[in-house]
């Protein structure tokens, strides 16, 4: 007879600091060479992860050499800067920005030019593509290719680089720099709402729990104040661009189910990816026992299997909705930490499988966004610690007091310039103290 | 000699030519080579014969040729005789048998020296040693004498014993078509590529003894290795001919064998290494063999080049690592430059799609190919049609592998929209076919409601799916109903017919109190203790729920909720008390 309530698992944390130690240490397998044009982004995961394992005023010694490259936000070599690329490297500079120096962590960033260039990957329909190239055979100037598919990723990416650069800088002050068409996103991605209420990479697709999370961020990036704000705050941009907002949280919710153990859990070796992993119960009825509730999965898509990132994409949707209650947040813990952790600490993208950086980072976020004792808190449109966000706003705040000192500068070196030619000042001005 | 333009017969086997054109095929020691005995053969040769012989005139036709000297019986088996064995002459028959035979006695040399002592056929000049009676005995399990008769017939008829190998030129660039002068110079170019491979070696052998100061011998010297300026140039001068041997022999060889540093064609290009510092975050323990490749891949890219090499050297990069977008912009970008044939580049593309079924940059490489090849074909109707079939048959052998690939339904959505699919009843039936095979594969239906809400025939522009459309005729949102019904009554536990429904009906701006009927039916005495309710389906007794709302059954819709949160789905409880207060204050 099996205990009726099992205590609840416990989050180990200092395994799970010892695989991405690991991970921080030595290169990654070559597993992850398909994901090589993506290095900002694994490193991302890495060092995000560590911050969510240390919340202050744990010391987070060892951490802090690993710089990463800066200025240059492409992800490889040449040319190609890359719209995720430049989100992770902004985010790694403020995840590593020395204590003290926060207001420093942007240095190096080209602000106006990151800001110019994020405003030619928007299409015309509002949305956004990753990379600008220029195809062969077009003139100067002319044939300028907005790469990457129709993905809301981009457009997440495209509101959360805008929020941790722009400022509330108005036209006509220095540092001001033009916006993209903020709303045309807000209307590209409230067109992309599904039948069903979920969002996907527009309407015409399926719906996905990743995009959903993506959508909702983004709006609720548009309007969010410069600084001292949570995720969760009133996004009005947010409201008024969810045009089923009862269906989006039905089609949330329902990402939930519960999960039984296959028959054949026993077979290690399968790693049949696909092998279907929602199964119903003989009775419906039998859904209510209290050892059929133990574990509960989210999916990304209708009937499809578990998966741990996408706890994560759900329950950070709901969070930035303010609505986390809707979650049946105990059995979705179980869930992460008794199926999905691993052994040597990380979380695997299914059931018994290895874990992976991309599914381990979003274990932890999932727990974060909940609250989970131990870990720093989480901005759940930001995925990274609150914290964090408040380095993001001062060195963002840093870079504009120096783009108006710069501007300062420029209006001076113009006058000496001017009076070199005239060869001398003139007489007003020294009158009045110049 | 018969003049021989096309297919080589039989007849072809006459002792005049055998001497010269089987001279260096595989052909056995043969010291007499006679015809076929057969007068049938020869009567051939003599009429449908001319008296100029004509030497074959492709490659093709001299392996033929070759081929047919080699086995002469079988070839007037096959040809002339229909394949009877019966229709050859008794004296054919036993020819035929015998070569057979002995054909396999002489491909086993090896028992020939082991077991010499055995007595054998000696002194007929064919094949070899006196294994033969072993073999024979296992052969035919017939003693000495049967191995002697097998050779004295195989004697006298002169019949080859090795016969020639069936293949045809397939390294020659123009296959078996290639002439034959053609061929005899493409493989003198073959040797001298050798050779100059050979020299090359030799010098890079010389420069490595120069850097470790080896000492030569010179006409009795001893002095120190030291490469020339002069060797150096021509060293030069060799690796710039041997790429272009290579490009004219093999269309290049670069980006093949993953050793592109020791590639003459790739001599003039200085790959740009990128340096990482000690300890760099996230870095990949990748080979060296991709390593050298991006690093040459950074030099081209960086130089504007477009061109056949590199082109190749995205295909090496991308079976490598088929996840890095910048390849794959820049291959695009090269197939556009080069005006390569996109259909050429589709079907290229159609089998690294199927060895790559979880990537996203396939799919995205594939709509930009779309995008460029479409106005070649927009004014011509059955030319959209032809490729329409053509994505179709792949699509669906893709997602037989793979039946809720994301990126392969959202390309076939941008599909249906760009060659204006919607009225396409294939499209509708391959559709249709999935939701038979898979009541729960989401994404048919979610392409479905795509399909038919859309079709631009029918749809207002502009409306969103979440929205009613009042263009959409009443008839379609009947069919679409009765097919969602018809499909939840499957599995009435399947969300996704259940979302199709209640989409359906938005869009046709119907009540959902319409198919209140239905729903009811999957749930039995609602509120009528444990024992007298039963539920089928969450799914309806939730739609039941808002169709209560609706009528403005507060206190029903309130219960369904209940029920939900307490027993059918205590999972959502949070959600389904969250509905109830909507209840109260809609959200």
């Amino acid at each position: 007879m099996p205990d009726p309530s099992p205590p609840e698992p416990v989050l180990d944390i200092e395994r799970h600091l010892k695989y991405w130690k690991m991970c921080l240490q030595t290169p990654l397998p070559h597993h992850y060479l398909s994901n090589e044009g993506n290095r900002m982004a694994l490193a991302y995961f890495i060092i995000n992860s560590i911050a969510i394992l240390t919340p202050p005023p744990r010391r987070r010694a060892g951490y802090e050499q690993w710089e990463p490259e800066t200025g240059a936000h492409d992800a490889e070599g040449p040319g190609l800067a890359n719209l995720p690329a430049t989100l992770f490297a902004l985010q790694l500079l403020a995840l590593l920005a020395d204590e003290g120096d926060e207001a420093g962590a942007f240095r190096g960033v080209d602000r106006v030019q990151t800001l110019r260039w994020l405003r030619r990957l928007q299409r015309e329909d509002g949305s956004f593509g990753e990379v600008l190239r220029r195809m062969p055979g077009e003139a100067e100037g002319q044939g300028w290719f907005i790469g990457g598919g129709y993905d809301m990723r981009y457009c997440y990416i495209a509101a959360s680089i805008r929020w941790m650069l722009r400022g509330a800088v108005r036209e006509g002050e220095t540092g001001w720099v033009e916006d993209f068409d903020a709303e045309g996103l807000a209307r590209y991605i409230q067109r992309s709402q599904t039948y069903d209420g979920g969002f996907a990479g527009s309407s015409q697709e399926e719906p996905h729990a990743g995009y959903a999370y993506c959508a909702i961020a983004a709006l609720s990036l548009l309007d969010r104040p410069v600084s001292n704000n949570t995720a969760a705050q009133h996004s009005a941009t947010l409201h008024a661009n969810i045009r089923d907002m009862p269906g989006l949280i039905h089609w949330l919710t329902s990402r939930q189910f519960v999960y039984l153990e296959p028959p054949n859990a026993d077979d290690e070796d399968s790693d049949d990816e696909d092998e279907v992993n929602f199964l119903l119960p003989q009775r419906l009825a039998d859904l209510s026992l209290a050892s059929n509730t133990r574990h509960v999965a989210c999916n990304g898509r209708c009937n499809k299997v578990a998966d741990t990132c996408y706890t994560w994409w759900v329950g950070g949707a709901l969070a930035n909705l303010g609505q986390t209650g809707l979650l049946d947040w105990a059995p979705a813990r179980r869930f992460l930490l008794e199926k999905m952790a691993h052994r040597i600490g990380g979380f695997s993208k299914h059931p018994g499988g290895p874990p992976d950086v991309y599914h381990a980072c979003f274990g932890l976020t999932a727990l974060a966004v909940v609250g989970e004792p131990g870990l720093s808190e989480l901005d759940s449109a930001l995925a990274v610690p609150v914290q964090t966000v408040r380095v993001i706003e001062q060195a963002r705040a840093a870079l504009l007091e120096r783009a108006r000192e710069d501007g300062a500068r420029l209006v001076e070196g113009a006058m000496e310039m001017g009076l070199a030619m005239r060869g001398s000042k003139p007489a007003w001005l020294t009158a009045v103290g110049g | 000699m018969p003049p021989k333009g096309r297919k080589p017969k039989a007849s072809d086997a006459t002792p005049q030519t055998t001497n010269t054109t089987t001279s260096h095929t595989n052909l056995a020691t043969t010291t007499t080579t006679a015809p076929p005995t057969s007068s049938t053969a020869t009567a051939t040769a003599s009429t449908d014969g001319g008296p100029t012989p004509q030497p074959p005139q492709t490659i093709r036709a001299r392996s033929e040729a070759r081929r047919a000297l080699s086995r002469p019986y079988e070839t007037l088996l096959h040809q002339q005789r229909g394949s009877r064995l019966a229709a050859l002459a008794p004296h054919e028959q036993s020819a035929w048998l015998a070569a057979r035979v002995a054909s396999r006695l002489a491909r086993r040399p090896a028992l020939s020296s082991s077991s010499s002592s055995l007595s054998g056929p000696t002194g007929s000049g064919v094949g070899g040693g006196g294994g033969q009676a072993v073999v024979a005995r296992l052969a035919c399990g017939g003693g000495n004498k049967t191995v002697k008769e097998v050779w004295k017939v195989v004697n006298e008829a002169s019949v080859p014993l090795r016969s020639a190998a069936k293949s045809i030129g397939k390294e020659g660039g123009g296959g078996g078509d290639l002439r034959v002068e053609e061929f005899e110079k493409r493989w003198e170019r073959q040797v001298w590529l050798s050779c100059l491979a050979v020299e090359s070696r030799w010098f890079q052998v010389r420069r490595e003894r120069e850097r470790r100061g080896e000492r030569e011998d010179k006409s009795g010297d001893e002095t120190v290795v030291v490469v020339t300026e002069q060797e150096v140039f021509e060293e030069t001068r060799r690796r710039k001919e041997m790429a272009a041997l290579t490009r004219e022999l093999y269309g290049g060889g670069g980006g093949r064998d993953g050793k592109l540093g020791l590639d003459p064609e790739w001599d003039d290009v200085q790959p740009v290494v990128l340096e990482e510092p000690e300890g760099a975050l996230a870095a990949i323990a990748y080979p060296a063999d991709y390593g050298e490749a991006m690093a040459y891949l950074r030099a081209v890219m960086q130089a504007k080049e477009y061109s056949p090499r590199c082109l190749r050297l995205t295909e090496y990069i991308i079976g490598m690592n088929p996840a890095h977008y910048t390849v794959w912009l820049y291959r695009a970008a090269n197939v556009f430059a080069l005006k390569l044939p996109i259909p050429d580049e589709m079907a290229w593309l159609n089998r690294v799609a199927l060895e790559n079924l979880k990537n996203y940059q396939i799919w995205h490489h594939r709509h930009l190919l779309v995008e460029n090849y479409f106005p070649a074909i927009a004014a011509d109707p059955a030319a959209i049609e032809a490729f329409a079939t053509q994505e179709r048959l792949f699509l669906q052998k893709i997602l037989a592998e793979d039946t809720k690939n994301y990126h392969v339904w959202s390309y076939r959505s941008y599909l249906v929209g760009k060659l204006n699919l919607f009225g396409s009843a294939e499209e509708l039936r391959a559709i249709e076919a999935m939701i038979d095979d898979d009541v729960r594969n989401n994404s048919a239906w979610s392409h479905r409601f795509f399909l038919v809400f859309s079709n631009p025939a029918h749809a207002t522009p502009g409306v969103a799916a979440t929205e009613a459309d009042p263009k959409v005729p009443a008839a379609v949102v009947d069919r679409e109903v009765e097919y969602a019904q018809q499909k939840i009554r499957l599995a009435p536990q399947n969300q996704s017919g259940w979302n199709y429904l209640r989409g359906v009906l938005v869009k046709g701006g119907r009540k959902l109190g319409t198919v209140e009927e239905f729903a009811s039916g999957f749930v039995k005495g609602l509120g009528e203790g444990e024992d007298g309710e039963d539920v089928l389906s969450t799914h309806a007794l939730d739609l039941l729920a808002e169709i209560y709302a609706e009528k403005g059954d507060k206190e029903r819709a309130d219960l369904s909720l209940r029920r939900l949160g307490q027993k059918w789905d205590r999972i959502r409880v949070g959600y389904w008390e969250w509905r109830r207060k909507c209840l109260e204050a809609p959200a």
